[in-house]
């Protein structure tokens, strides 16, 4: 996924039929993150407006969400699964030696922007435990050298 | 605008030609789990083999049986009757399961069979009732229809029974619609985990003065291991719309939200597509099948917050807010949406009550206990041979799932504990996996049931590190304005993380204890049951606790700060092992292999290729 900014729809237009009241805010939100790949700062204040609250309120709310992005994703995002069957079967492992070998943490992508990593929260794919996904695509059930070589041919090749 | 005995005749018509195949049909369960290990490349494969053949057969996409260790599943049903299960099916054996099953009439895949939907085995292929997974179920109702019908098509669930229940509501007074789903008729509670009275809580609204009245389903699963709202909106998505209208019915709601979690996409897709089916066969919308009932919903989708699951929090969400939980009162009754009368319970609380309406009171309390009446959805993952969701009645033991279904934990492992009702929900040591699947007894022993999720853990688990992660993931989705809540779980994280890293005092449990305590005052069930599994754990496996702060030992040898990895063998496979290291730690001197423990991570990557060289051993021996 890279930025699209600059070939995205205009902003106003995808806020066009924003209601006050009307539980719109998280739909509009998933809206823009669709086509610009993130929420940019420039939406809050139109928010704001058109839901008649503060630009406060409505950065408070982007921050609560961990799915909503301020910042345009990595060409790849490894997802990490945090769930209990993961880490009965490793997971820890796992997020170890991708940090290791990726130099960042978790929510963190790489200086060139090749590679960030993800925490997911378990959608109940535990047959698959442990599993990585990659650019949404699951991967597993994930052994620590698996992850390892996977992370270093990212890293060549540059997301 | 048709009446419901129409809708049936149409939906009749489409359904016999299911059930009565006029030319031999494929279908491919595509749900969450199958799309995992490739459903939908098995599907397109066999689109492609059929076209390629030129072979006349219908192609369809089905729901999930529940038995996700089999996906991708494929039916293929015949007109001579024979209808069988196939397992395992990924893309590259579909032209093997085209060729055995299509070439002739009687044609089986026997290599990929698993079961027959018959009573009787067609050809040596046993019926499904027979499998491990399936013989605890004597009856599903709830799951009916999952992996049976199409879910993408609102015919299939009218032809079997669906929309009789409202049907059937709507030519009684509401009354006595309560009165069917009420303590003294079905006695269903709610699913969610808090197991209060659905009828009450209907009442509740019913008598709530403002308009509009809101109905919420809470489709916002987000206890990890659970997904048995997943399997029921991916599979039979209209029993709960059902179950939503037949409640705006009781209680006067004339608009509804599902709330529905950001990490389940299919989930979103059938939910919205199964709105607008609902909408154009007029069971939403103005005047509901000519009653004079009016009523419509919409779907919000979450983005990421466990916490929105509690129903103050999704309300929060839905005002277009941080989901941050209130403190009750008022209740969501009085002032929920908007500031307006609102009813939340779990998505599949509203399942129940279509299948209440058609069968009756008395048929839903056939099962269960005095108590607890009716079925209970549960998905079982972690440390067990078959993952996957099932539904039995309230007071089935836990053993039959763990063991039965599940196939217990892998070989040569012995099971350790079981984490029902999510990670709030508590842990229960493995001697009490006789315990009835039901809230009192859960309760008894300081856990909850919950809303369906176990998972189990065999003796490879650490419980300090299961609880370190239980409470960590508290800590992590706690909504932050109390502080009770947000520096408590902060404390409890800090205590787990030094106890598992070698650093833990003989004061740590009081510390625990006490901070569990003061959380009991936290502002939503977030705060006061965070430390449950932690109150279990130091209870139910006091020696392990005790291990780990006085002599420094993990003994699942999983704690990192009480483990080292040590080469104690030669192996050809070493230098494998280095290569693979990702902070290089492991170095060679004078020809030997070492690990340099200032460098390793304990990532277990170089026992995983030499595990005859490489040990784990305890840190402080």
């Amino acid at each position: 996924m890279t930025d699209t900014t600059k070939d995205s729809p205009d902003l106003e237009q995808l806020l066009a039929d924003l209601k006050p009241d009307n539980a719109d805010l998280l739909a509009v939100l998933h809206r823009i993150q669709e086509a610009y790949g993130h929420v940019p700062a420039q939406a809050i204040p139109l928010l704001a407006e058109k839901l008649h609250t503060t630009p406060a309120m409505i950065y408070g709310a982007i921050t609560f969400y961990s799915e909503i992005r301020r910042e345009p994703p990595a060409r790849t995002t490894i997802s990490w699964c945090s769930g209990p069957a993961c880490r009965l079967k490793g997971s820890e492992n796992i997020r170890r030696a991708l940090e290791a070998v990726l130099g960042i943490g978790l929510e963190e992508s790489t200086a060139d922007k090749a590679v960030g990593l993800h925490l997911v929260q378990c959608d109940g794919t535990c047959a698959l435990a442990p599993l990585i996904r990659l650019n949404g695509r699951p991967k597993g059930p994930l052994t620590v050298s698996e992850a390892i070589r996977l992370a270093r041919e990212l890293k060549e090749k540059g997301g | 605008m048709m009446t419901y005995r129409e809708l049936r005749q149409q939906a009749e018509q489409t359904w016999q030609a299911v059930e009565s195949p006029p030319r031999p049909r494929i279908a491919v369960g595509i749900t969450t789990c199958s799309r995992a290990v490739g459903a939908d490349e098995t599907l397109e494969a066999i689109r492609q083999e059929v076209s390629r053949r030129g072979l006349e057969v219908d192609v369809a996409v089905t729901g999930c049986w529940g038995l996700c260790y089999a996906e991708p599943m494929v039916e293929i049903a015949k007109p001579n009757g024979s209808r069988i299960l196939y397992q395992r099916v990924t893309a590259e054996r579909v032209p093997q399961l085209v060729e055995d099953a299509l070439a002739s009439e009687k044609g089986v895949c026997h290599e990929l069979a698993l079961a027959a939907l018959s009573p009787q085995p067609v050809d040596g292929v046993q019926p499904l009732a027979s499998l491990d997974f399936m013989a605890v179920q004597e009856e599903r109702r709830l799951m009916a229809n999952c992996g049976v019908i199409e879910p993408e098509n609102i015919d299939h669930y009218i032809a079997r029974g669906g929309y009789e229940g409202l049907s059937k509501a709507l030519n009684m007074p509401q009354e006595e619609v309560l009165w069917e789903i009420s303590d003294a008729g079905a006695g269903l509670w709610g699913r969610g985990g808090a197991a209060f009275p659905t009828a009450r809580k209907w009442e509740f609204l019913r008598d709530a003065k403002g308009e509009p009245k809101y109905m919420v389903g809470n489709a916002d699963e987000g206890d990890p291991g659970s997904f048995v709202n997943r399997t029921l909106m991916e599979s039979d998505p209209h029993c709960i719309i059902e179950g939503m209208i037949i409640g705006a019915y009781c209680t006067g709601a004339s608009h509804g939200y599902i709330y529905l979690r950001e990490e389940y996409p299919l989930c979103l897709e059938r939910m919205e597509l199964a709105l607008r089916q609902a909408r154009e066969r007029g069971l939403l919308g103005q005047n509901i099948l000519g009653s004079g009932l009016s009523y419509d919903m919409e779907i919000v989708r979450g983005a990421g917050s466990y916490v929105c699951g509690e129903e103050t929090g999704l309300i929060s969400s839905i005002e277009d807010a941080r989901g941050m939980p209130k403190i009750r009162p008022p209740f969501p009754a009085q002032a929920g949406v908007f500031a307006k009368p609102t009813n939340v319970n779990n998505v599949e609380t509203y399942a129940n009550v279509p299948l209440i309406l058609r069968h009756g009171a008395a048929w839903y309390a056939s099962v269960g206990t005095d108590d607890n009446t009716g079925t209970k959805m549960f998905s079982l993952s972690g440390h067990i041979q078959r993952v996957g969701v099932l539904e039995v009645p309230f007071g089935t033991p836990v053993r039959r799932l763990v063991y039965d279904a599940a196939g217990g934990p892998p070989e040569g492992r012995s099971l350790k504990a079981i984490q029902p009702g999510g990670p709030l929900g508590g842990i229960i040591h493995a001697n009490d996996v006789d315990l009835p699947l039901e809230p009192e007894p859960f309760r008894e022993k300081g856990a909850l049931l919950g809303s369906g999720g176990l998972v189990i853990f065999d003796d490879s688990a650490c419980i300090v590190d299961m609880c370190l992660y239980f409470e960590w993931f508290a800590e992590d989705e706690s909504c932050g304005r109390c502080t009770t809540c947000r520096a408590g779980t902060q404390r409890m994280v800090e205590i787990l993380r030094r106890i598992a890293n070698g650093g833990g005092r003989p004061s740590d449990l009081g510390l625990l204890r006490l901070l569990a305590d003061a959380m009991r005052y936290a502002n939503c069930a977030h705060g006061q049951a965070a430390p449950t599994a932690v109150m279990n754990s130091i209870e139910a496996f006091l020696d392990e606790f005790q291990e780990h702060i006085e002599h420094k030992r993990c003994p699942a040898k999983v704690c990192r700060g009480l483990i080292r990895y040590e080469i104690t063998g030669e192996s050809p496979d070493l230098p494998e092992a280095a290569a693979i290291c990702p902070t290089a730690a492991i170095v060679q001197r004078d020809g030997e292999h070492t690990i340099d423990q200032g460098l390793c991570i304990k990532c277990d990557a170089c026992r995983e290729l030499a595990p005859t060289a490489v040990q784990v051993v305890d840190a402080f021996a």
